[in-house]
């Protein structure tokens, strides 16, 4: 049914401050199905606050957001609606302590879509299993590895069938050893056609799966390409230095998906 | 004139006046614990999610009452509703152990005591619920909307499960304040288990003892409640945590 033409996700010049602190200057970029995009960059530059702005979790002061060209930003639309289609898989998990895996994953099924119990209990597995964690769905959120909770929140975005998901950096609160098994899932879906905004230090994951890199320092746009143009010729001084810091500080856990290939 | 007894169990020939004072006392526990729940629930969410006007109005209410004797509140109400309530009375009679037993629902005082208990408790529950509210980390609530809940939804499905699990420690002390603090009702002239004891130290002379006896009531009850609380804590904890 989605026009291929038409894209996923339009951002267009997008503003957003808090009091005299200007996060966003003016951001914009678009998605077309199936793309799945990796934005970076330094921290404080605004990428956490782009997601929310997305989502209108938190809504800008000035832009348009188009989700298959309906605009979140017009008063009449129902945003509530408009969310439940947008994944959003969060930095600390955010996972429901009180409901066990399979509840955090069926509940956005049974209160926002109206499923039955049951038929949300058998879609909510499903997505589980799409994360490897069938056999955990009776866990509750704190008898979980980060890891794996993770993995049930990626389950909980993708089992609402959204039409993109956003990542707000997925692995960056993760113990090291733990990091490998959640990049391995986004691979899964990426590569099965899941449209992805990604905002992530993981340049393996990129490199793997990004159509599009955007690096973002100080609210606006300074540098955008494919993968390679990133790793192999960047232009600007500041994303070549951005690179080597995160070369050293995070390292580039390429391997980390690899090994889980070859398991 | 009537003379003293020395005999300090002589007190439990009025176990009726006892029993009925305590069923009061419990009565009008309840009746506060549960309008005092309700309410002070309602003044939290508000004061939490209530925006610019309706905030405001609920933490003015809750520094209010919480900020003012009891006795004044039962005064104020007391000569707001006790004559607009008129002269009625709910009650029920039985026989026990060869005794005539009243036991009075409502009539207007009680009702006063009531709205009084209840009002003036749902301000300290408010702050306990606020507070537990608060301890629920703002991510839980943004996670339910990201999923497309609207606020109330989140807060009803996802906030207050978990606030409501984890208020139950600081809840029950204001659990156990509450029977203590309905004593005061004996001031308008209700038939708690305070105002029957007074009534039998005026006959019997035995203050000491009868004032003991109660004490006692009151520390088991207490106690009682404590531990119901906490097994209930225990049985609704989320495992893993």
């Amino acid at each position: 049914m989605v026009n291929l033409e038409e894209p996923v996700l339009k951002v267009v010049d997008l503003w957003k401050s808090y009091g005299k602190l200007e996060v966003l200057k003016g951001i914009s970029f678009e998605l077309k199905k199936q793309e799945v995009k990796v934005i970076f960059g330094p921290s404080g530059s605004g990428k956490s606050t782009l997601l929310r702005c997305i989502n209108m979790l938190d809504p800008p002061q000035k832009g348009e957001v188009y989700l298959s060209g309906i605009n979140l930003m017009d008063k009449n639309v129902n945003l509530n609606k408009l969310r439940s289609k947008i994944g959003m898989v969060f930095q600390h998990f955010n996972l429901f302590s009180h409901l066990k895996a399979i509840d955090n994953v069926s509940l956005g099924l049974r209160r926002v879509k109206g499923m039955s119990k049951d038929l949300a209990k058998q879609k909510a597995l499903e997505a589980l299993k799409r994360v490897k964690l069938a056999d955990r769905a009776n866990h509750y959120p704190a008898e979980l590895s980060g890891g794996q909770q993770q993995r049930v929140g990626i389950a909980r975005a993708l089992a609402m069938d959204p039409e993109i998901i956003l990542f707000d950096e997925p692995t960056s609160a993760l113990d090291p050893e733990l990091i490998g098994e959640v990049l391995q899932v986004m691979l899964d879906i990426a590569k099965t056609g899941t449209t992805m905004v990604v905002v992530t230090h993981e340049m393996g994951f990129a490199r793997a799966v990004a159509s599009e890199m955007i690096y973002i320092e100080n609210g606006l746009i300074v540098e955008r390409g494919i993968p390679n143009h990133f790793f192999e010729s960047p232009k600007s001084e500041r994303v070549k230095h951005f690179l080597r810091q995160i070369d050293v500080l995070y390292g580039k856990h390429e391997d980390l998906i690899k090994i889980e290939k070859e398991k | 004139m009537f003379q003293g007894s020395s005999n300090p169990f002589e007190i439990f020939f009025y176990w009726d006046e006892i029993l009925t004072g305590f069923i009061m006392t419990m009565w009008l526990y309840g009746w506060a614990l549960v309008i005092g729940f309700m309410v002070g629930l309602s003044l939290a969410i508000l004061r939490q999610y209530g925006g610019r006007f309706l905030s405001p109005i609920a933490t003015t209410y809750i520094e209010v009452v919480r900020g003012t004797p009891m006795l004044v509140q039962l005064w104020l109400i007391y000569s707001i509703l006790l004559i607009p309530l008129g002269r009625w009375t709910i009650y029920s009679n039985f026989t026990l152990f060869g005794r005539d037993i009243t036991v009075v629902f409502f009539n207007a005082r009680i009702i006063v005591c009531i709205v009084t208990l209840g009002l003036n408790s749902s301000a300290y529950q408010a702050e306990y619920l606020r507070g537990a509210i608060l301890s629920v980390s703002a991510g839980q609530l943004i996670a339910a909307q990201s999923l497309g809940m609207s606020k109330v939804a989140g807060i009803r499905h996802i906030v207050l499960p978990q606030a409501l699990r984890r208020v139950i420690p600081s809840w029950s002390n204001e659990a156990s304040y509450l029977p203590k603090y309905t004593v005061i009702v004996s001031i308008i002239g209700v038939a708690d288990i305070f105002n029957q004891a007074k009534n039998i130290g005026f006959d019997t002379l035995l203050y000491f003892p009868v004032y003991i006896f109660v004490a006692i009531i009151f520390v088991i009850l207490i106690s009682l409640i404590s531990k119901l609380l906490n097994t209930i804590h225990k049985r609704t904890r989320i495992p893993g945590l």
